[in-house]
């Protein structure tokens, strides 16, 4: 064992004090998610990090991973089968992501109905900034929309609740192949709402060239960039991820030799890229200020139709697929109104309005066999599942690969002029 | 010839000596204690938490292991961070260079040409600065565009380049330049100028030898006012900077959210800090000289 003087703390307080320190011991210990001797775990540092979590908490629970663990034990019985619908459900959404009638819709379902439900929403703008708010120890939400990799990452600090599929009998109208991801391999903790892919536009009377490939797309930036604005998307999470996936290799390679590849490549381009950004990239793509550039599904398909120049390419080779998922926080107040609202999103009349508002394709396959044609046959919607056979999701695999996407990123955007 | 012209600063009246308290403060001095509190916890509390995570380690995505490590600091010194802070003050630099160049003809026109519509001229300046921030440089964005109005009839495109987060910068913080400088010029002396014209000092010497000294410690202040917030500055080089010139500011939000190592941001700001620190430390030394001799 260690030095046992490591475990004894010597500090001119009254003995009564001990239990209340030996409490503060075990509090920055689960905070800190390690086992600490008592000397770190009450250093200052300690004391800075307990203050904090005291006041966002109000003295309850501390909410950076360890003690939720308690609050996630997986169900293996259904345990909230029977249980009475309770009267508020907190939803904290991406922003526009569902139709007002779907809202509506579920309040007045015979059982949200008998409970006098009520919904309160409040919005996240990336995951990002999501997982932030989840980690300062905001509380209180039923349901969350994380995209894959802020799954994987929920899951691995044991912040989601296990899913009593006892409440979700409309996961049988669920593509199967998104049944299980990468990032959730048991399918336990998240059910996809809606999914899209990572491919390029460009305008057809400047470039003549046909691009296929994400490396083709690349390799146009450093000739068109004087004919107008070429535009890749923002974050650690899109620039090198997609510059990888150029070279052929997958993007959640831990290899720091790979992340050298993809530093080149953009470096190569980097007087080619007039913008970096995908917050309103779609508005300015829609109004024609885009010449080459990368998007997502929806948006491209968006694009196209108010600009017949502009041609969108899903890549052959291989890309990017994501997902948003309904998942539920451990400590939700109101599970049983949670499950409900899943099982009534995978509703195939729900799924296709929420298609329908939102123009990204859910796996629901009654919904999508009832979508009008154009869409239905649109391989910018409904992706044709032989076109994203080999493409992986962007996970955050680890702090040290997360590290290197963003030095990447940072240096690819610090050697502009 | 020479002599005969040079204008003598007019002799100070001296200072009354400084007094003893010789009245009780009327109010009990605990009424204090509320901002007190206030500043203690939410100042104080918050910088100490910055220093506390940049003394720690992330041991996962948004976990810390708290503890004194500097490791944090020797990353800041990686030639690419350094770079960025360079590239950093800069811009604050040139943008408070060029925010000086624009404001103080403004500014000492409306204290000197203005009478009537002084205040009027002193509130549309502003007025566009009670406007949201991110508007206002939206705004700009649309004046900027390769499609809008000066592109299009002046042929000036410079939209998403330096020169475009140059215009953001000097634009935004314009009204915190001209605002203490005007102040100065209002304060002064006019007929410090006027006697100078009189003992033959053509005006451009008048205004090197008297104007410009009497309002120096104004624009020193109007030109850290503006400094200091350009250094930490985030949305102008994302928005008209096409988000690919890198500021501190978008440095430290990059490992805050999207590289979720809070421990590496912290240490960051507390540098920025550290280096903004350090230049206001040098403005008081050099003004408390100027004082001491006597400007």
């Amino acid at each position: 064992m260690t030095d046992p003087r490591d475990d004894e703390l010597n500090i001119l307080l009254p003995i009564e004090a001990k239990p209340r320190l030996d409490h503060l011991h075990r509090k920055v210990e689960a905070a800190a998610g390690m086992r600490l001797s008592r000397r770190e775990a009450l250093g200052l540092g300690g004391m800075a990090l307990l203050g904090l979590s005291l006041a966002a908490a109000g003295c309850g629970t501390s909410t950076t991973g360890g003690d939720a663990a308690a609050a996630a034990s997986p169900a293996a019985t259904s345990t909230l089968a029977g249980q009475p619908m309770e009267s508020k459900l907190q939803i904290y959404n991406w922003v526009e992501y569902d139709p007002k009638s779907v809202y509506t819709g579920f309040m007045n379902l015979p059982d949200p109905k008998a409970a006098d439900l009520k919904i309160s929403e409040t919005y996240f703008s990336s995951n990002d900034e999501m997982l932030a708010k989840l980690h300062a120890g905001a509380t209180g939400y039923d349901i969350i929309v994380p995209s894959q990799n802020a799954v994987a990452q929920l899951i691995f600090e044991k912040m989601l609740m296990a899913l009593d599929m006892a409440l979700l009998p409309n996961l049988k109208n669920l593509q199967p192949s998104f049944r299980k991801t990468n990032y959730d391999p048991t399918g336990q903790y998240s059910v996809v709402k809606a999914y899209g892919i990572t491919g390029f536009f460009y305008d057809t009377t400047i470039i003549t060239e046909q691009p296929k490939t994400l490396m083709d797309f690349y390799q146009l930036l450093n000739k068109y960039v004087s004919k107008g604005r070429t535009n890749l998307m923002d974050g650690p999470e899109e620039v090198p991820v997609l510059a990888l996936l150029a070279l052929g290799i997958n993007q959640n390679t831990t290899d720091p030799a790979d992340y050298a590849k993809a530093r080149e490549l953009l470096m190569s381009v980097r007087k080619g890229v007039t913008t970096i950004d995908s917050s309103s990239s779609t508005t300015d793509g829609i109004a024609g200020k885009i010449m080459l550039g990368q998007g997502w599904n929806g948006d491209m398909r968006r694009i196209v139709e108010a600009q017949p120049d502009i041609t969108a390419v899903i890549p052959e080779g291989l890309s990017e697929i994501w997902a948003d998922n309904w998942c539920i926080p451990a400590d939700a107040p109101h599970p049983v109104a949670a499950h409900a609202w899943i099982n009534y999103m995978l509703e195939p009349e729900v799924a296709y309005d929420e298609m329908m508002y939102h123009q990204y394709p859910e796996p629901n396959t009654p919904a999508l066999a009832k979508l009008p044609a154009e869409m239905r046959d649109d391989p910018l919607f409904n992706v044709p599942p032989a076109a994203t056979e080999k493409w992986d999701y962007t996970l955050n695999v680890s702090p040290a690969v997360v590290q290197m996407r963003t030095k990447v990123f940072t240096e690819f955007k610090a050697a502009g002029g | 010839m020479k002599k005969a012209v040079k204008v003598e600063p007019e002799p100070r009246t001296a200072a009354p000596a400084r007094r003893g308290r010789s009245f009780k403060p009327r109010y009990p001095a605990w009424l204090v204690m509320p901002s007190l509190v206030y500043i203690i916890i939410f100042f104080l509390g918050a910088m100490a938490i910055l220093v506390a995570f940049s003394l720690a380690t992330q041991v996962g995505f948004g976990q810390i292991s708290f503890g004194v490590s500097f490791a944090n600091y020797r990353e800041v010194l990686d030639p690419l961070y350094l770079s960025i802070f360079a590239r950093t003050m800069v811009m604050a630099f040139l943008g408070a260079a060029l925010t000086c160049a624009v404001g103080y003809p403004v500014a000492y026109w409306m204290a000197r040409y203005l009478t009537t519509y002084k205040m009027l001229a002193l509130l549309l300046i502003m007025v566009p600065f009670w406007t949201s921030f991110l508007i206002r440089t939206y705004a700009l964005k649309i004046i900027l565009d390769p499609g809008g109005y000066l592109a299009t009839y002046a042929g000036i495109d410079i939209m998403y380049t330096k020169y475009a987060v140059g215009v953001g910068l000097v634009y935004n913080y314009l009204p915190l330049f001209i605002l203490p400088v005007f102040a100065t010029l209002e304060r002064m002396d006019w007929t410090l100028v006027e006697a100078a014209n009189d003992l033959g000092a053509p005006p451009l010497r008048a205004f090197r030898q008297i104007t410009l000294p009497l309002t120096l410690p104004g624009v020193v202040t109007g030109a850290l006012l503006v400094l200091i917030p350009m250094t930490g500055e985030y949305i102008i080089p994302n928005i008209l900077g096409g988000g690919k010139f890198e500021f501190v500011g978008n440095l430290i939000g990059d490992q805050f959210n999207a590289a979720q190592n809070q421990p590496f941001g912290s240490a960051l700001a507390i540098s920025l800090m550290v280096v903004l620190s350090a230049l206001v430390a040098i403005y008081i030394i050099f003004a408390g000289k100027e004082e001491r001799f006597g400007a």
